[in-house]
């Protein structure tokens, strides 16, 4: 559980390692770092001024990047003129509700698979994530046909099904492990104190928290950063952020400026989230529960 | 405040056989300790006991109830777990509060009986804590205390000292004997410690394999054990045995082994010719019960070698090579002999057990 400080003694190899992961460090960060801040400054920028490049060579030109006159005014357009509010409100109910619907479900599904015995259950359980294994293009067409028969094309609730199809098999996955890892003696205990079932799984949801939590987040992102789906299952009633983004490409105007500041409008949010469930994403998971 | 009885229960995992047509009783307001190696089906028992998993066959009743279909939250008993199982994000006073609170209890009382048993427990102290926050002892008196807040009519215990340290678990022996005498509820103790067994318990089964082996008081157990299995399980150092061959000779019965004779007395004898004993028969004497003298020559009637001399402070153990065998006795402290010194031994006669080779079953 707790991490143990490792004995290191310094080498001339561990030097010219350290010094060469820090350089491999610093590269990494720029380079997934830096599209984010040229989205970022450009979304606030006109288009004449986000064109405004340094040329090759020219390290005294990046002060271009940084000079320019601030303007919401393709916030304003994605907004007022695109419905954007109706796209993102769209993309919160879909990748949420999926989200919440997988969680739930899954958390009985992975409790069962956890706690009980029965016949072919490690069948069932190898059937469950198999179902991943298949690329998300191969089953897009039959089950296109299938919600269309069901009127769901284009329907928010369809997208959460569509969604929940994909995260449900990964959820119970995860979540058996973290069920797995919360010692049985703690619901047996608390029937002998007088618990049903339900009234002690209840009792160490609390302990499971913290993977329900990350797992929350990453059934979100699967659904925030869905395209696919979002533009065959979703088109028309239920569009989401990233087809709304990509219908900003038109053959006769890509209109630059917009599309940086809806590339903002998808990001912002997902990076409050992660900010928001970090905590529990490193809490402990038994903590102390039992005697090691 | 029942009697438990179990009757003729069996409990099968798939096709291994944990627990094989046990009977017991424990009376009311008695303490039953059940003894027995790791694997002996006595945690099975005590989980059937406490409804946590299902009876094969058989009936298990509380009082004049049979409880084989009740879930545990209707039985009425306490159990304490042998890793505690304390809940981990709740506070010493909730978890102790947990059954009362389960039951509908209203808070004024969970206050006052949280705080007595608590009181009781000296971790009046600690009830803001948590659980990752307390030592071991701790969180033992906690699960303890999480059982006795209710009054159950039975407490099970699963070896709930069996991880403290050995100082602890002295002390914790005496104190569990005291709160089951104070508060004088029927308790089923589950444990592979002979010791706790032995000093705790008004009855004690030992069980081996599934199987009942005996079922007695622990003088009982310790002085008359049923066969050689118990002999050889309940008393530490454990019991010396040694094959012999019984041979009627005018001085009456006597036991005869390649390196000595023992010749029985008449009650002893008596017995054997009442049980129709075989010749062959296994001997077992407790290390207590062996005289020892160093030197060659110094007095007792049989001849042996030292082998190895233990020194425990006030006693000593040696042990001693007879023939192809080896015994350990236990003596009070003397002169440290070394390697292969000669010395001279003798049994108390009226302590000897003797056992059938052949079912293990003990003549007296």
């Amino acid at each position: 559980m707790a991490s143990r400080e490792i004995a290191q003694y310094p080498s001339s190899t561990r030097r010219v390692l350290s010094v060469a992961t820090i350089i491999f460090i610093a590269f990494y960060l720029l380079w997934t770092l830096l599209p984010f801040l040229i989205m970022f400054l450009s979304s606030f920028k006109d288009l004449l001024d986000a064109f405004q490049l340094p040329a090759p060579g020219d390290w005294g030109g990046v002060s271009l990047l940084f000079t320019f006159e601030p303007t919401t005014k393709h916030f304003e357009n994605l907004f007022v003129d695109l419905n954007f509010g109706t796209y993102l409100g769209n993309s919160l109910i879909a990748s949420l509700g999926s989200a919440a619907v997988s969680v739930v479900l899954g958390s009985f599904a992975a409790y069962a698979l956890s706690r009980f015995d029965f016949r072919g259950k490690n069948d069932l359980f190898f059937w469950i994530i198999s179902t991943r294994m298949a690329p998300v293009v191969a089953v897009l067409v039959p089950l296109y046909a299938i919600f269309r028969s069901l009127d769901l094309i284009g329907t928010l609730p369809g997208l959460i099904l569509a969604y929940t199809t994909f995260n449900l098999p990964f959820a119970i996955w995860i979540l058996k492990g973290f069920f797995d890892n919360v010692p049985y003696a703690v619901e047996e205990a608390a029937m002998c104190d007088g618990a049903t079932r339900l009234q002690a799984l209840r009792m160490i949801l609390p302990l499971v928290a913290p993977g329900i939590g990350a797992f929350l987040v990453l059934c979100v992102l699967f659904g925030w950063n869905d395209y696919l789906f979002a533009s065959i299952i979703g088109s028309g009633g239920a569009k989401t952020l990233p087809p709304a983004t990509i219908g900003l490409v038109q053959p006769q105007n890509i209109q630059w400026g917009s599309i940086m500041a809806a590339g903002v409008v998808t990001t912002v949010p997902m990076l409050f989230l992660g900010l928001l469930i970090r905590r529990y994403l490193v809490a402990g998971l038994t903590m102390g529960a039992v005697r090691e | 405040m029942v009697a438990v009885n179990i009757q003729s229960v069996w409990k099968y995992y798939g096709k291994t056989v944990a627990v094989k047509d046990l009977n017991l009783l424990c009376r009311e307001n008695s303490f039953l300790a059940i003894l027995g190696p790791s694997g002996c089906g006595k945690s099975s028992t005590l989980r059937m006991l406490a409804g946590l998993e299902h009876i094969s066959a058989g009936d298990i009743f509380f009082g004049e109830q049979r409880v084989n279909m009740l879930p545990p939250k209707d039985r009425d008993i306490a159990m304490v777990f042998e890793n505690y199982a304390l809940y981990p994000h709740k506070t010493v006073f909730e978890n102790m509060a947990n059954p009362l609170r389960l039951r509908g209890v209203d808070k004024a009382e969970i206050d006052r009986r949280v705080k007595a048993a608590a009181a009781m427990l000296q971790i009046d102290a600690l009830l803001d804590r948590k659980p990752m926050q307390l030592s071991g002892g701790q969180k033992q008196r906690t699960a303890i205390g999480r059982a006795i807040v209710r009054e159950p009519k039975v407490f099970l215990f699963d070896e709930p000292i069996a991880h403290l340290d050995a100082k602890l678990r002295a002390h914790m022996r005496g104190e569990l004997k005291h709160l089951q005498r104070r508060l004088e509820t029927t308790t089923i103790y589950v444990t592979h410690d002979q010791l706790e067994a032995m000093s705790m318990a008004d009855n004690i089964a030992v069980m081996h394999e599934g199987v009942l082996q005996q079922f007695g008081t622990p003088s009982e157990i310790y002085n008359h054990p049923a066969n050689e299995w118990v002999a050889g399980f309940v008393g530490e150092p454990p019991m010396n045995f040694l094959n012999c061959r019984l041979e009627l000779t005018s001085e009456g019965v006597v036991a005869v082994h390649p390196a000595c004779r023992i010749r029985l007395n008449d009650a002893q004898r008596r017995i054997l010719e009442e049980k129709q004993a075989e010749p062959d028969v296994k001997l077992g004497i407790r290390p207590d019960n062996i005289a020892y003298r160093a030197g060659a020559n110094s007095g007792l009637d049989i001849p042996a070698t030292v082998f190895v001399t233990e020194n425990l402070g006030g006693d000593m153990i040696v042990e001693v090579t007879l023939g192809d065998d080896r015994l350990t006795i236990k003596t009070k402290i003397g002169p440290i002999a070394n390697l292969d010194d000669p010395c001279t031994i003798a049994f108390d006669v009226s302590r000897i057990h003797l056992f059938s080779t052949t079912t293990g079953v003990a003549y007296f």
